[in-house]
Parts: C-alpha cells; structure tokens; sequence
C-alpha cells in the first residue's frame, strides 16, 4: 500500500551548507524494533543531503531503491517527504504544498534564525503523517474522482433496480389484466343467473 | 542532353542539317562542333543557347516535381484526422517543398541574369531574345502556379489544425480554466527549455523565407512539436495530445482533470438513462391502475346482482313453500286416484 514513511522540514538559506532541520515526523513501525534508530539516522542524513541539493524555488524527486524523496524548496524553507513508489507523485507535491503553508502559517519566519537541530515538536506535522497516508487526503482530485467512480458504481446498481423494478410492473400488469377480464366474466355469469331463476 | 522539357519542341533537325550544309558551303569554319551533332533541341546552335535550353528543361523538372509533392502533401493534409499522427511527414515534407520552391526560385533568376548577359554579350536576333524571354516566362509562371498551391494546402492544413483543436477545446476547457487558479510556481524547470525553443522559433519567423503568414505559422508549429514539449498552453493546440506522454505535475493534473470531466459526463447520460426508463415505468403503473379499476367495478357490479338474487331467492321463500304444498297436495291426490 502507499505509504509515507517520514516528513521533514528543513532550513536551507545559507546554501551551500549543510541544512537545518526544524521538524521531524516519521513513521517507523514498518521497520523491526533494532533498525529504527539507524533508520532515522539515514532519513535524516539523506533528508539533508536533498535539501542541500534542491535550489530554490523548485520542486525535486528522488529515488532510492524502493523509496522516492520528493522536496519542494521555497525561499529557503525546505520540506521534504520520503514515500514509497505507488504514492503518486502530484498528491505528494500538494501534500508538501499544505505543509508548508501551514509551517508559515504558524511559525511565520521564526525559522529563519534557527541556526541548530532543534527539532521542536509540531503535532500538526505527526496528524499530517497519519492522515495523508492515504493520497486522496492529500490530493483533491483523487479524492473526487474516487467518489464519482463509487458514484458511478452506485448508478449501475440503481440502473439494475429500475430494470428489475420494471420486470416486476410488467408481470404486475399481465396479472391486473387477467384479473379485470375475470372480473368481467363474473359479472356476466351474475347477471345471467339473476335473469334465469325469476320465475322460480 | 536529357530534354525532358516539359516545353513542346518542334523537331527542328532537317533545318539545322540544311542550314549546317548552307553554312558549311559558305565556309563556316567558325562553326565549333557541337553544331554537326544530331539533337532534339530546337534552334541548338550555339552551346551557350543549348546550356541555357538544359537549364531551362531541368527547373521544368523539378517544378514539375514540386507540384507532384505538393499533391502528396494535400493528400495527406486531408487524410489526417486528430488521432493520426501524420503531422511530423507533413511537416516534413512542407519543408521539403519549401526548400525546393526557394532553391527553384534561385535558379530561375539565375536562368534570367544568364539570358540577359547572353542577350548583352551575343547581339542575338529578335526572335532568339523573344525566345528567351519567353521561355523564361513560361518557367516563372509555372513556379508562381506552384507556390500557389502550396499556399492553398498550407492554408487548408491550418484550418484543419484549427478545427481539430476547437474539438480539443470542447473536451478540455476545465483544463485550460483550471490552469491559472492551479497552476502554482513550479514550472521552473521548464521556463528553460521553453525559452530556448521560443527564441528558436523567433528566429526561425525571422528567416522564414517566403512570407507568407502560413508558412511561418507552420514552421512555429513544426517547431514545437520538433522540440516536444508541450505545456499547458500548447497543449490545447498540439495534435498529438491523445496520451499524457510527460510526468510534469501540471500534465498530470490537466489529465486526472479530464479524468474526472469525462467521469461526469458519463454520470449524466446514467441520470437520463435512468430517467427514461422510470418514465416508462411509470407508464405501465397508470396501466396497471386502469385495469384494476375496471376489475373493481366489474365486482362491484357481480357482487350488487348476486346480492340481488340473494334477496330475492330469501323473500321468495314463504312462496315457494306454499307451492310446493300445494304440489305436494296434487301429487297426493294423484296417487290416491291411481291407487
């Protein structure tokens, strides 16, 4: 299934140098218990090592064996996000997009003077971890066509219903029509048996 | 001498033997040659007049050539449709014809300083100079006949472009709607190759060499489509834009977009399918109630007549015992007699 497995957001202005990590969130649990620590070691030195190569203002993917890096770099500020193969590209972008409106919006240009690893805690970014594993979050697009597809689904069921609503209405129709000209006979064999017997 | 000219000739060969024999009785030593040898041209006196003759024959060929093209080219233009990608050999072979049209041009100026320096040089008769002149003519109508056409198939290749990305446009204009409310700064990696291909074509406009307005447009197109890639707004504009070929963002979203127009397109033919078929149905219910009706009424009407006869048959009844005493008394009275 697709996946996101960490979201970073690193300080890049003094290019050249090594950037600044501001927030970390990643989620380990596919990893065994003993490779975690080194994978977030290799997260975080492969974080950097993006970020430092991204220029600003421009949006990147990199792929690493079964991993892609996508970053977007925008005036400095840097969010990186590691995901698996089959998250589509697009979602990840605007995924990274949100993020990072997000981070201005809260922290505004605080993070310009950071100047160490601090990786304080944004509980915003751990929800976003959570939340957009599933890409239809993220992506509006996706989401919509996945409900007109379920939509559409729900039509051709509909469509099945009304067919066998009409088969329904068509025996109810013979039947009616079998019942009035029975009714009718009866009606006669009534009057006849009335008319017969008066003498009686 | 490969005279293919497209230019009738007369056989003009017992002339020029009886006029080599009257000049050679004159004395014409002066006569180089070439003169005894046999050929088809007409009035091939002078191997400066045969030159101009060979010229004159081989553009005749190659217009002749060109024309054949151009009729390709209009075969193909008419051919083509939005899913045929045709459009790189027409392209092609526009620029072919071109560069054939120009290289002919040249020539024939050529022809012409040519005939014009013999003219100078030679003090040639008039009918020689009428000939020439003439000739040349001949060959520069026929060029401007050529161009002509290729104009013509030109402009009919643009309509046909036009009409087919009208039809584009009816099935993308969310796209190119949602592109300026979606698309956000991240068409930085490809303002550099855009640029690069836009001068390109700047340049090409420049040194487009006939001058017209649909050559040039075309060679734009040609350009564009050389350098493969399409953005957004050439998109809409590009024939072969059937299958999303780039893994840019704003492809794929302007794809996921038209995913989901056609989705709901789809959507609403369901609707009125579903629509006319419960129409229908509803028809049949008004049967059914029809029908019931009548049945009700004609049980009514059974149920009124049997209670009638109920009635009837009960209050009879007093009636009918006292006849069938009276009966009953015959009978007695009957069998009393027999007995």
């Amino acid at each position: 299934m697709v996946k996101i497995t960490a979201l970073l957001v690193l300080k890049c202005i003094p290019e050249g140098s090594d950037p600044v990590i501001l927030v970390n969130a990643s989620d380990l649990s596919s990893f065994g218990f003993f490779q975690r620590p080194s994978v977030k070691e290799f997260i975080i030195f492969v974080g950097r090592t993006v970020a430092k190569r991204t220029p600003p203002g421009q949006r990147q993917s990199v792929q690493n064996d079964e991993y892609k890096v996508h970053s977007y770099n925008q005036n400095g500020l840097c969010v990186l996000g590691f995901m698996d193969d089959h998250y589509p590209v697009r979602s990840a972008f605007s995924l990274l997009n949100k993020v990072m409106d997000e981070y201005q919006k809260n922290f505004g240009d605080s993070w310009k003077t950071v100047q160490t690893d601090n990786a304080q805690q944004w509980p915003y970014l751990s929800e976003a971890l959570t939340k957009f594993q599933d890409p239809a979050e993220a992506d509006k697009l996706l989401k919509i066509q996945r409900e007109l597809d379920e939509t559409k689904i729900i039509l051709h069921k509909t469509i099945d219903s009304v067919l066998e609503r009409g088969e329904k209405l068509d025996s109810l129709v013979e039947k009616s029509s079998d019942l009035s000209a029975a009714s009718q006979m009866f009606y006669k064999q009534a009057k006849k048996t009335n008319q017969c017997c008066t003498i009686l | 001498m490969a005279a293919v000219a497209t230019s009738s000739f007369r056989d003009r060969t017992s002339e020029f033997v009886s006029l080599s024999n009257t000049l050679r009785r004159i004395g014409g030593n002066t006569l180089p040659s070439p003169q005894s040898q046999p050929s088809n041209d007409p009035s091939s006196v002078t191997p400066d007049r045969s030159e101009f003759n060979k010229n004159a024959s081989r553009i005749g060929l190659r217009i002749h050539q060109t024309s054949q093209k151009i009729d390709r080219l209009s075969n193909l233009t008419k051919r083509s449709s939005i899913f045929d990608d045709r459009s790189k050999e027409n392209e092609e072979l526009s620029a072919l014809i071109k560069n054939d049209i120009t290289s002919l041009n040249m020539a024939i100026s050529d022809l012409q300083t040519l005939q014009n320096m013999e003219i100078v040089e030679r003090n040639y008769s008039g009918d020689r100079v009428v000939h020439l002149t003439a000739v040349c003519d001949d060959l520069k109508s026929r060029l401007m006949n050529v161009t002509k056409q290729f104009q013509d198939v030109l402009t009919a290749r643009t309509k046909n472009i036009k009409a087919h990305e009208n039809r584009k446009q009816l099935f993308s204009t969310a796209i190119s709607r949602e592109h300026p409310l979606k698309k956000p700064p991240n068409s930085v990696t490809e303002p550099p190759p855009w640029s690069t291909s836009s001068d390109t074509s700047g340049g090409n406009l420049q040194s487009g060499s006939s001058g017209n307005g649909v050559p040039a447009g075309n060679q734009l197109r040609r350009r564009m489509a050389t350098d493969m890639n399409p953005s957004s707004q050439f998109e809409v504009s590009m024939l072969q834009q059937v299958v999303p070929r780039q893994e840019s963002i704003s492809q794929g979203r302007a794809a996921a977009l038209q995913n989901v127009e056609s989705t709901i397109s789809e959507l609403g033919g369901i609707f009125t399918h579903l629509a006319t078929m419960v129409a229908e149905q509803g028809e049949l219910a008004i049967r059914i109630d029809d029908d019931m009706e009548e049945s009700l009424s004609n049980v009514e009407g059974a149920r009124s007549a049997l209670l009638k006869y109920f009635n009837k048959m009960s209050s009879n009844r007093w009636l009918m015992i006292k006849m069938f005493l009276i009966l009953i008394l015959f009978l007695a009275v009957f069998i009393f007699f027999v007995l």
